[in-house]
């Protein structure tokens, strides 16, 4: 394993009697890591303590070798840190880049040449260089996630949290979107919470699957797709035994579970590890 | 065209000495001008030149400084923070409600034969402004703000002092409309500075909203009930003993709103996620 960026260890916190994050402990690497999750799971609350948007009611945090729970070390962290949230707000008056240099304000660039040429090159590095002087309201959400984009990427950070950023788009957009956050993987650390397998399998070297606030899961994309082997078969009806079970475009029914003895096993998918990971509920690390 | 650049400005813009609002002078007629971009030639190297040139195709989408930022600028506001401010939307509104309702005022007590609704109401516009302009539930990009390096407590400070700069001196004017009062027209400043300090320092504890209501509705509250229960004539924050009250409460809550400073930072009820999602957090 190489030397982690982002270190988390017992991170927990609650409000108003709901465990939102519960004892959580990651250590993330450069790349891509996916963070997987039903609604509740407290991915989102966990990439805002990451993000230092809330601090924990317990926990040690490290990031970037900075400690957020000191006023330097947030400071330090936050220098070197890009944060897209999962309702990122806009005025959507503003212009995709009189937006972008708001945010490049708030991030300390205050040499106005040197932030409008800042400005330029996150605009152009997510592809929006032709639209830059066209109002936010007057683009497609698509580009209203890339300008999002582009604001967390102001100042090159070294840890990007990015909040369910395909989340709404069609399938166009959302393979675009990959290509950009692929880019944006390499040379820095990556956290993206997703809903979509796909997002995963496709972009991560490393997945985290959350529930009821705990990681059920950590390990590869492989790793993932290994415990549903064995455990998915097909049949000409909806196996009894069957976790979860639905007809297929051929007709036969794929099931995934504890197959009956001499089912006729098929390959499985990230999804069905996710689906059974989810069903044993009980904390894995592989 | 009758104005060119002149030539101490162009060998500063050539080098990137050209500090605003010369600057932007420069920027935008160098856009139109052959003759100061070849003047301008003679003062940098080819190369720096190219630069220079693809800069100025970055400003053209920049945003164009207003009368506002030109303004502020110009009295010394670093161009930054003059931009921040003039671009602030949620500032533009607080400004607007704020200005509205010293309207609203103006028109309202001008008709009045007692003070009381002049004093119930004045000190709580700068306090209603502020509150308007910072926070979860009326700034969009609040959550991006957090976890920017810019401090949150500096930069609700920038904008408590951009909302006062414009709402006092407004509400002063509107109230000094109305000379039947005599020395009550002043009268409300103190108390207007306590309760906006109060509001401010109340809310990583209570939240943007809740803090300014309470400071608010305590501070009716109590006004009425010295109206119906005091036997002297004069209300209580316009006596001698009410404005040392004002001075000391404002004192004490600028001392509780620094050593909050922090807690704007990490403040449970200051972050929007556990604010909206009480009970359903994701």
């Amino acid at each position: 394993m190489t030397h982690p960026t982002i270190s988390a260890s017992g991170l927990s916190l609650s409000y108003r009697g709901t465990r939102a994050v519960d004892e959580v402990s990651l250590r993330l690497e450069r790349g891509v890591t996916g963070l997987l999750g039903p609604n509740g799971a407290g991915k989102t609350t966990l990439l805002r303590i990451l993000a230092t948007a809330t601090p924990p009611d317990r926990g040690a945090l490290t990031l970037l070798g900075h400690d957020p729970s000191t006023v330097r070390g947030r400071l330090q962290a936050r220098r070197e840190l890009g944060y897209l949230p999962q309702n990122p707000g806009f005025h959507s008056g503003f212009t995709a880049f009189e937006f972008v240099d708001y945010v490049a304000i708030l991030k300390e660039h205050t040499d106005r040449r040197a932030r409008h040429a800042e400005v330029r090159r996150v605009l152009d590095e997510v592809g929006l260089a032709e639209v830059r002087g066209r109002r936010i309201r007057a683009l497609s959400g698509g580009m209203r996630q890339r300008v999002a984009l582009a604001a967390a990427l102001v100042g090159d950070p070294g840890f990007l949290v990015l909040d369910e950023p395909t989340v709404g788009l069609d399938p166009e957009q959302r393979m675009r979107f990959r290509e950009l956050i692929a880019a944006a993987g390499e040379g820095r650390t990556v956290l993206l919470s997703t809903h979509q397998t796909e997002d995963v399998a496709m972009l991560c070297h490393r997945v985290v699957v959350m529930d009821k606030g705990r990681v059920r899961f950590d390990g590869t994309p492989g790793e993932l797709v290994a415990r549903a082997r064995g455990r998915v078969w097909a049949s000409p009806e909806r196996s009894p035994e069957a976790l979860a079970g639905w007809r297929t475009g051929t007709g036969e029914f794929r099931n995934v579970g504890d197959p009956p003895a001499g089912a006729r096993l098929l390959e499985p998918t990230l999804e069905d590890g996710y689906l059974l990971t989810l069903d044993g509920a009980s904390e894995v690390t592989v | 065209m009758t104005w060119h650049v002149p030539e101490d400005d162009l060998r500063a813009y050539a080098t990137g000495d050209l500090a605003p609002p010369r600057l932007w002078s420069a920027d935008t007629h160098l856009m139109a001008c052959e003759r100061c971009r070849l003047a301008l030639g003679a003062h940098a190297d080819p190369d720096e030149l190219a630069a220079g040139w693809a800069r100025l195709d970055a400003e053209l989408d920049a945003p164009r400084p207003g009368p506002v930022e030109s303004l502020l600028t110009r009295v010394g506001v670093p161009d930054h923070t003059a931009r921040l401010l003039a671009a602030t939307p949620v500032l533009r509104r607080s400004w607007l409600t704020a200005m509205a309702l010293t309207l609203l005022l103006g028109a309202i007590v001008g008709r009045q034969t007692t003070p009381l609704l002049l004093l119930l109401t004045a000190p709580l516009l700068p306090l209603v402004g502020v509150a308007a302009s910072f926070g979860p539930a009326l700034d969009p990009t609040y959550e991006m703000a957090v976890v920017a390096p810019v401090h949150t407590f500096r930069l609700l400070m920038v904008r408590t002092v951009a909302v006062l700069a414009t709402t006092v001196p407004v509400a002063l004017a509107a109230s000094l409309a109305v000379p039947s009062f005599g020395a009550v027209t002043v009268g409300w400043l103190l108390p207007a500075l306590a309760l906006t300090t109060l509001g401010l320092a109340l809310m990583p504890w209570l939240g943007t909203v809740a803090a300014p209501a309470l400071v608010g509705f305590g501070w009716v509250a109590a006004l009425l009930a010295d109206q119906l229960l005091s036997s002297h004539g004069a209300l209580f924050p316009l006596t001698s003993a009410g404005r040392l009250a004002a001075g000391g409460a404002a004192l004490a809550a600028a001392v509780a709103l620094a050593a909050a400073r922090d807690r704007f930072e990490t403040g449970r009820h200051l972050n929007p996620s556990l604010r909206f999602t009480a009970g359903r957090l994701s």
